[in-house]
């Protein structure tokens, strides 16, 4: 990413104070000979806020500076909570630096960072014992990680992924006010990721435990995420809704991070058993179809995304297609690159990204304001359940 | 073994558990700063701590027994202190061991501690553990190999002293005579047969010590029960 592609924050999530919930407001520079860290930013703690970047973005050293495990920093931290009681983390101005042991924030590191010495019980334990007025039932939170079965091993005989489970279980009970996941899955393999997000997602409901993850995972992130903040070169490049962060990537000429898609969080409609389609609510008017899944049946909301060359133009409606999806929207922008054309087709108030050839483009004589009919299959809305 | 060498030895075992005692004490924090340093004058605290290792006892010893004479500043303040003068005295042959073992205790604890690193410890951090807690609770039971050879090398350093307590302790039996200069005295009085007892008591005593340690970081076996799991794909029953 260069700077060119530098963006204000667009659509910010609207500030904490006035929804009341709880906020994490940082104004730090962290200085290193080649790097330097510059964050001026209010972050709301609601759900999962993702923090993506390229490496020495400074996605870590953000993370460490909140964390009170980065020593040489400037300015200060302030952790809101959602009964607006204000606790300052650090404020080098006034001279304070609270000791992380007092911070009440949980990290959970890349290599799990178990104590070797003790079980994976003893590990767990050693959270407890330290926890002042400890509420959680540790008991609960072992179901929740799956470690009934495990809680007798040497951390050593574990699996990645049954390692970080304990990591991140250990991380819990010491009872945080703020969760901070430093790329929890990057050494795991595709099915411990899957299981560690699907117990990211409930963990995070279950306790309502506001949760800072940080990955050079877009496609993780937007499994689980809330709001994204975007890092380059240790400045916010963008921060918002985690759709219209992905979306705005699309508008990037050189985009070199994500392909061009449609990035969705949409509530589930119906569940057709007997066609095996699920519809989801687009607006008022429209609908989208995709293939269902059982795993749809816990949810309400679905994430999911179309791939901009999944999705083709048609000036009528095409009503004898098999192709299920259909909708009319309006082109808003006409963005031309190599060979192809990408469009922006707004259908309500959702921007949808659609690449054709730059032959189509002319064929068809697309211009903006034009009305047009996307079409895609089923098959193409995509879905992050495994 | 008469009297006087049991004496010998009850004073030599004595200066080198208080010697290894106050050696832990100090040692520990001196090698954790030490191993967290990052200033160019850690070179230089190194060079000091190592100087034993190269230098003649008598060098140390000689150095010592000015310090410790009364017409000499440290030496008076102990005199003011206690009353008893600190030269040719018990105490100032455990000071003199403390300084000469420095390194036996003090290299190895770096060592472990700059491998142990402080991932762990900031992970006990931000777990609420303060810094007694982490160092009790997390660096000693995992640097323990380390600090058991860095107490038996001390202790065994201590035993096998001599330069260093001839010069600053003399030969005052039930004070400053120990074990090696006993030996020596047997020799001088061509007593070859007492001279032999004490070399090969102190030969095995160090064997055995040493032998120990070794055995002691042999990588201990595993010590809670090993469950037959899938390591690869986390427990099967949650496909």
């Amino acid at each position: 990413m260069t700077n060119k592609h530098v963006v204000n924050a667009i659509d910010a999530p609207e500030t904490a104070k006035q929804a009341n919930i709880a906020e994490l407001d940082i104004n730090i520079k962290v200085n290193y000979q080649q790097f330097t860290l510059a964050i001026d930013l209010s972050i709301p703690l609601t759900g999962i806020t993702g923090i993506f970047g390229h490496s020495a973005s400074g996605k870590s050293t953000l993370l460490r500076a909140i964390a009170g495990l980065e020593k040489s920093l400037l300015g200060s931290i302030t952790l809101t909570n959602n009964a607006l009681a204000s606790n300052t983390l650090v404020n080098t101005e006034q001279g304070y630096y609270l000791k992380p042991e007092h911070r009440q924030v949980g990290l959970v590191f890349q290599n799990s960072r178990l104590f070797g010495h003790l079980s994976v019980f003893g590990n767990l334990e050693y959270a407890v014992k330290r926890c002042k007025n400890s509420q959680l039932n540790l008991n609960e939170i072992i179901e929740l990680t799956e470690l009934s079965n495990l809680l007798a091993h040497r951390v050593d005989e574990l699996s990645g992924g049954q390692q970080q489970r304990v990591a991140l279980a250990r991380a819990i009970l010491a009872e945080p006010k703020l969760l901070l996941l430093d790329e929890p899955l990057s050494a795991l393999d595709q099915h411990s990721k899957s299981q560690l997000l699907k117990m990211m997602l409930t963990i995070q409901k279950r306790l309502n435990l506001p949760m800072l993850y940080v990955s050079h995972s877009l496609a993780e992130l937007q499994q689980v995420c809330d709001n994204l903040l975007v890092l380059a070169k240790g400045k916010v490049v963008n921060f918002g809704n985690i759709h219209q962060v992905i979306h705005q990537f699309n508008r990037y000429k050189e985009n070199d991070i994500i392909e061009h898609q449609t990035s969705l969080s949409l509530p589930i409609k119906a569940i057709n058993a007997h066609h095996g389609l699920t519809t989801l609510v687009l607006n008022d008017k429209q609908d989208i179809y995709l293939a269902s899944d059982e795993d749809f049946q816990q949810q309400t909301y679905l994430r999911c995304f179309i791939l901009a060359s999944d999705i083709s133009i048609s000036l009528t409606e095409p009503s004898n297609s098999s192709i299920v999806n259909h909708l009319l929207g309006t082109i808003n922008a006409i963005s031309h690159r190599d060979n192809s054309v990408l469009l922006t087709v707004q259908c309500g108030t959702q921007d949808f990204f659609v690449t054709i050839s730059a032959f189509s483009q002319q064929r068809l004589s697309l211009s903006i304001k034009q009305p047009v009919y996307l079409q895609f299959k089923a098959g193409a809305v995509r879905t992050f359940i495994h | 073994m008469n009297t006087s060498d049991f004496q010998a030895l009850m004073t030599t075992l004595e200066m080198a558990a208080l010697t290894t005692a106050i050696l832990l004490v100090i040692g520990t924090p001196l090698a954790w700063y030490l191993a967290k340093m990052t200033s160019r004058f850690k070179v230089v605290i190194e060079a000091i701590v190592a100087l034993p290792l190269v230098l003649p006892p008598t060098v140390l010893g000689f150095y010592l027994l000015i310090a410790f004479s009364p017409e000499h500043l440290p030496g008076q303040l102990w005199q003011q202190a206690t009353g008893k003068q600190l030269a040719f005295s018990f105490s100032a042959i455990v000071i003199g061991s403390v300084l000469y073992s420095l390194p036996f205790v003090v290299q190895p604890l770096q060592k472990a501690f700059e491998q142990l690193g402080d991932s762990l410890v900031e992970a006990g951090a931000l777990l609420g553990a303060g810094p007694i807690d982490r160092f009790f609770s997390i660096v000693l039971p995992l640097t323990k190999a380390s600090f058991i050879t860095a107490a038996s090398l001390g202790f065994a350093h201590t035993v096998g002293e001599f330069g260093v307590i001839l010069m600053i302790g003399g030969n005052i039996p039930g004070e400053t005579r120990v074990l090696s200069i006993a030996l020596f005295d047997h020799v001088e009085a061509f007593d070859y047969a007492r001279a032999h007892l004490l070399a090969i008591s102190l030969l095995i005593g160090s064997m055995v010590l040493l032998a120990a340690i070794y055995w002691l970081n042999l990588p201990r076996k595993k010590r809670l029960k090993r469950l037959p799991i899938d390591i690869e794909q986390g427990e099967p029953s949650n496909d």
